[in-house]
C-alpha cells in the first residue's frame, strides 16, 4: 500500500486512542476528586498535566482545575488536547477513506459533528460525566467499527499498531507519573516491604479500603479502564505492587504494556512479512523484557527508571517503523544530494 | 386537478421532450407517463430518498475549505455539498446517438492526429495552412516541453468531455472539446445508480444502455497506452492534486472503479528517469500515470517551480518514454476557443471527411473584416475568451448592458487573438422539476470519449441543467444541476416490450 496511507492510518490510530485515554483520565481525576480537599485537586491536576506532557503547555500560572480542564478538552490548538486529538483522527481517516470502510469514517464524523453542535463549555460545567462517556464510548465505537468492517490486511496492521504504541505509552505514563507521587504519599507497598528483608519483618500495611492512598489506587486502575477488572483478580486487597504488576505486566490485560507490546509484535512481523526488520528486533527485545519479570525486581532496579526506559524503546520502535514502512527513497546518488 | 405538466410550456425553444404542437416526443412517452401519475407526495417521498443517497455517498463537489470556514459555524465544517440530480431524465433515442457518438469520435480521433503531428510529428497542418503556426503558437495550452514526448496509439485525449448543446431545430453542435482534464463522469455513474433506486419502474418499460462499464474501459485504455517496456501488466495510478480538490470526489471514485491506487505527487519519486511509487514494501515502478493535476502544475522543475502538487523529474520520465502522462501534455493548444475554429478542418485535412458534428459559428477578430462585422453587431453576439472556460468572462451580447458591450469592444480592439465571437444559441431546453411544478430549463450535454487503440464513447454522458429560469450557464459551481442521461437501445419508446426482469428492485 502507499506509504503515505499506512503513515496516516497509523497516526489515525494512535489520535483515536490518545483521545479516548485522555478522556479517560480527566474524567477520572475530576470525580475522583469531588471528594478530595482542593489541595489534593491542584496536585492531582498538576500530575495529570505531566502525564500528558502538558504541563509546560499551561503556562506558569498557578493551577487552576477549570482552566487545565479547559485545556485538555477543548483547546482545538493544543496538540494532545481531546478536541485536537479528535480532528487530527478524523483528519487521517478523511485522506485514507478509499481504504477504510464507509462506516469507519461516518462513525469518526459523527462524532466530529457531534462535538461541533454541543455547546462544550457549558456541558463541562453542568455535565461533565454525560460529555466524557459520550467522547469514551464514541472512541469505542469508532474503534470497534474498524474492527468489525476492515478485512485483517496492512492498512488494518498500521491503524492496530498505532493504537497499541499510543496505548502501551500512555500506560507507562500513567504509572510513572501517578506511582512516584503516590509513594511520596503513603509509603511503600507492604508486598514490596515484605521482599525487603527488614528486621523486624512484619510492619502491619493496611490492604484494604483504610490504605490513605486507596482511592487514588483506584483512580489509576479506573483510568487504565482495569479496575473492575483487578477487583476481580486481586480481590479486595490493594497494594501498589499488584496495580503495577497488572498494568504492566499482565498478560491477558488488553491495556497491559505487555498485551500490548505483544500485539505489536504481531503487527509488525504481519507486516514485515518475512524481511529483516529492525522493529520487528526491537519490540520482541523490549517485550521479553518485560514478560518474564517479577515486579519485585522493577522495584529493585527503581519503577521511574524502568518505565522510562519502555517508553523510550516503544518510541524507537514507532521511529524504526516509520523508517523501514513510511519513508521510501530511491538510492541513486542525485536523490542522496537532493534530500540531504 | 391537473398533473405536474398542466401548464407547461416550451417558450419558444426547442424542447427535448415535447414536439411544438404540445404532444409528447415518443422517447419521452414512458417517462412523462410515469411522472403524470406521481402525487405531490410521490415526488417529495423520491426526492427524499435521492438526497438521501446522495449525502450518504458523499457524493459532492465542494467539501472543505472557504464555504465552511466562512459561515464560522463550527457544524458547516465537513458539511458537503451535492450537484443536484434532477428527477427527470433526460432521453436520447438510439438514431440521435449514433450520430452523436460517431461524430465525437471522429472529432476526438482527428485531434488526437492533429496534437500527435503537432508534438512528435511533422506538422503537416501547419505547413500545409490549414491552422496558422502563429495562431498554434500562442495558444495558452501550447507547451513547447511536450515535443517529443510520445504517446501509445496517439492517445493524447485519452478522456475527452466534449460539450455538445442543441440549437433551435435540435440540431446538436460543438461548443467545446475539453481535452485536458474534463470531469463529470462520477456524477453520470451515480447519477445513474441514484435513478435505478428511485425511479425503478421508470426503467421497467424501455431498455437503457447501461454505463457502469467506464471504470473498466478507462483501465483497459491506459493499460494500452504504457510504455512498450511496461510488460504484461503494467501499473497504472491515477494522480489527484489531493483532498482539497474540488474534483476529488472523482479521482477517489475513479481510483476505486479500476481498482488502481489514488497518488498525490509525494507518494511518486522520480529517479534515474524511471518514476516509483513510494509503498510500504518500498519503492514500486509506475507506467502510467491518469493524471487530474493541470499542466503547469506537473513538474516543478519544468514548469511552476512552486508547485508542491508535482513530481520533479515526471516529464523527463515520460520523455524518456519510461511512463505515459494521460491525458498528453499540451493538450490545451486545442482547446483554445481560436483553434477550436479551425477543427472542422482539421477533420477534413487528417481524416478526408465531413464533420458529422458542426461548430458553433465562430468568428476570428484577428480578421480584420470579421472583426469589424463583430464589433458592429456585438450586442447580438457571444464574446468568449479564448482560453478561458466554465462560463467566466463571457459577454452574452442580447442581456448586457451598454457599458459591458462598451467595455468588450475595448478589450478586443486591444488584444484581437484573446477573444472569438459567437452566435447565440438558443440553446434546447428540457421539462426539469421545480419546487413542486415542472418547468423548462436550458440544458447541455457532456459526452464522454475515451481513446485507446480505438476511440469509444460511452453511451449518455452528463448532462447539466441551468437551475435559474432564462439561465444559459449550466456550470455547477454558478448554480446548475444533473440529469441522468439515457441512450435507448431501440428505436421509440417501446411501452409494449417486455419489463426487465431484474428490475433493480423497489429499494426505496
Amino acid at each position: 500500500m502507499l506509504a503515505r496511507l499506512a503513515e496516516n492510518l497509523f497516526w489515525a490510530g494512535r489520535y483515536l486512542e490518545r483521545a479516548e485515554d485522555t478522556t479517560r483520565m480527566v474524567d477520572v481525576t475530576y470525580h475522583t476528586l469531588l471528594e478530595s480537599p482542593a489541595s489534593e485537586a491542584t496536585g492531582s491536576w498538576e500530575q495529570l498535566l505531566e502525564v500528558l506532557h502538558l504541563r509546560e503547555a499551561y503556562g506558569d500560572g498557578p493551577i487552576d482545575p477549570a482552566r487545565v480542564v479547559r485545556l485538555l478538552v477543548l483547546d482545538r490548538d493544543q496538540a494532545g488536547s481531546i478536541t485536537a486529538s479528535i480532528e487530527a483522527a478524523r483528519e487521517n481517516i478523511r485522506s485514507v477513506r478509499e481504504l477504510v470502510s464507509s462506516e469507519l469514517w461516518e462513525s469518526v464524523n459523527d462524532l466530529h459533528l457531534a462535538l461541533g453542535r454541543r455547546d462544550l463549555r457549558r456541558d463541562l460545567a453542568d455535565q461533565p460525566y454525560e460529555l466524557f462517556g459520550h467522547i469514551r464510548r464514541s472512541c469505542m465505537t469508532i474503534y470497534g467499527t474498524a474492527s468489525e468492517t476492515m478485512p485483517r490486511d496492512d492498512g488494518w496492521r498500521f491503524m492496530a499498531l498505532g493504537r497499541v504504541l499510543e496505548r502501551a505509552e500512555m500506560t507507562c505514563r500513567l504509572l510513572d507519573v501517578r506511582f512516584s507521587q503516590l509513594e511520596r504519599l503513603a509509603g511503600p507497598s507492604d508486598r514490596l516491604g515484605a521482599l525487603r528483608t527488614d528486621e523486624d519483618g512484619s510492619v502491619e500495611v493496611a490492604r484494604g479500603p483504610d490504605r490513605a492512598d486507596f482511592h487514588a489506587w483506584i483512580a489509576v486502575l479506573k483510568s487504565a479502564s482495569a479496575f473492575e477488572a483487578y477487583r476481580r483478580r486481586y480481590r479486595s486487597s490493594m497494594d501498589p505492587a499488584d496495580v503495577v504488576e497488572f498494568l504492566l505486566l499482565a498478560p491477558d490485560l488488553p491495556r497491559s504494556v505487555v498485551f500490548c507490546l505483544g500485539t505489536a509484535q504481531q503487527l509488525l512481523e504481519d507486516l514485515s512479512d518475512g524481511r529483516p526488520s529492525r522493529a520487528v528486533r526491537r519490540v520482541g527485545r523490549c517485550r521479553a523484557s518485560l514478560q518474564y519479570r517479577d515486579v519485585g525486581e522493577l522495584f529493585e532496579v527503581g519503577l521511574h527508571e524502568f518505565l522510562a526506559q519502555v517508553q523510550e524503546r516503544i518510541n524507537d520502535i514507532a521511529s524504526d517503523a516509520a523508517d523501514e514502512f513510511f519513508r521510501q527513497h530511491p538510492s541513486g546518488a542525485l536523490h542522496a544530494i537532493a534530500t540531504s | 386537478m391537473g398533473d405536474l405538466f398542466s401548464g407547461y410550456e416550451d417558450g419558444g425553444f426547442f424542447d427535448e421532450a415535447f414536439e411544438p404542437s404540445g404532444a409528447v416526443r415518443p422517447h419521452y412517452e414512458a417517462v412523462v407517463a410515469r411522472l403524470r401519475g406521481f402525487s405531490p407526495d410521490d415526488l417529495d417521498r423520491r426526492e427524499r430518498i435521492r438526497d438521501q443517497l446522495f449525502r450518504s455517498q458523499g457524493i459532492t463537489f465542494t467539501v472543505y475549505g472557504d464555504v465552511a470556514a466562512g459561515s464560522g459555524r463550527p457544524e458547516d465544517a465537513g458539511v458537503e455539498r451535492t450537484f443536484p440530480m434532477d428527477l427527470l431524465p433526460r432521453v436520447i433515442p438510439a438514431s440521435e446517438w449514433e450520430v452523436i457518438e460517431r461524430g465525437v469520435a471522429q472529432r476526438v480521433t482527428a485531434l488526437n492526429r492533429f496534437l500527435e503531428d503537432l508534438y512528435v510529428g511533422e506538422q503537416a497542418a501547419i505547413h500545409d495552412r490549414v491552422v496558422p503556426r502563429w495562431l498554434v503558437q500562442t495558444a495558452e495550452g501550447f507547451r513547447r516541453e511536450a515535443f517529443g514526448i510520445p504517446v501509445p496509439h496517439a492517445a493524447r485525449c485519452l478522456v475527452s468531455g466534449v460539450d455538445l448543446v442543441r440549437d433551435g431545430d435540435g440540431t446538436y453542435v460543438v461548443l467545446e472539446d475539453n481535452l485536458r482534464n474534463p470531469s463529470g463522469i462520477s456524477y453520470v455513474l451515480e447519477n445513474r445508480a441514484a435513478m435505478t433506486r428511485v425511479l425503478p419502474h421508470a426503467f421497467a418499460s424501455q431498455r437503457v444502455r447501461p454505463v457502469d462499464h467506464y471504470g473498466p474501459m478507462l483501465l483497459r485504455a491506459l493499460r494500452e497506452v504504457a510504455p512498450p517496456a511496461a510488460g504484461e501488466q503494467p501499473r497504472a495510478v491515477v494522480l489527484t492534486p489531493g483532498a482539497h480538490n474540488s474534483a476529488y470526489f472523482e479521482h477517489a471514485f475513479l481510483a476505486r472503479q479500476m481498482g488502481i491506487e489514488l497518488v498525490e505527487g509525494r507518494d511518486l519519486v522520480v529517479d534515474e528517469h524511471v518514476v516509483y511509487l513510494r509503498s510500504t514494501k518500498g519503492l514500486q515502478r509506475v507506467d502510467v500515470i491518469y493524471r487530474r493535476i493541470d499542466d503547469e502544475f506537473l513538474d516543478p522543475v519544468v514548469f511552476r517551480p512552486d508547485s508542491a502538487l508535482g513530481v520533479p523529474g515526471l516529464l523527463s520520465a515520460a520523455r524518456a518514454g519510461n511512463v505515459t502522462l494521460a491525458n498528453a501534455v499540451g493538450n490545451g493548444v486545442a482547446d483554445d476557443k481560436a483553434v477550436y475554429a479551425f477543427v472542422p478542418d482539421l477533420i477534413r485535412f487528417y481524416l478526408g471527411e465531413e464533420p458529422i458534428l458542426p461548430n458553433v459559428e465562430t468568428y476570428l477578430l484577428w480578421d480584420a473584416e470579421q472583426r469589424a462585422e463583430v464589433l458592429d453587431r456585438l450586442g447580438e453576439l457571444v464574446v468568449k475568451p479564448v482560453a478561458a472556460s466554465g462560463g467566466y468572462g463571457m459577454l452574452i451580447g442580447p442581456t448586457a448592458s451598454d457599458e459591458e458591450v462598451a467595455r468588450f469592444r475595448e478589450r478586443i480592439t486591444a488584444d484581437p487573438r484573446g477573444y472569438i465571437a459567437q452566435e447565440v444559441i438558443a440553446l434546447s431546453r428540457h421539462p426539469t422539476l421545480i419546487g413542486d411544478r415542472i418547468e423548462g430549463r436550458h440544458v447541455d450535454l457532456r459526452p464522454f470519449a475515451i481513446a485507446g487503440e480505438s476511440v469509444e464513447v460511452v453511451p449518455g454522458g452528463l448532462t447539466r441543467v441551468a437551475l435559474q429560469r432564462g439561465s444559459l450557464i449550466v456550470n455547477s459551481s454558478q448554480g446548475g444541476g444533473s440529469k441522468d442521461t439515457w441512450v435507448l437501445d431501440d428505436e421509440g419508446a417501446g411501452i409494449d416490450a417486455p419489463a426487465a426482469t431484474d428490475d433493480p428492485a423497489e429499494v426505496a
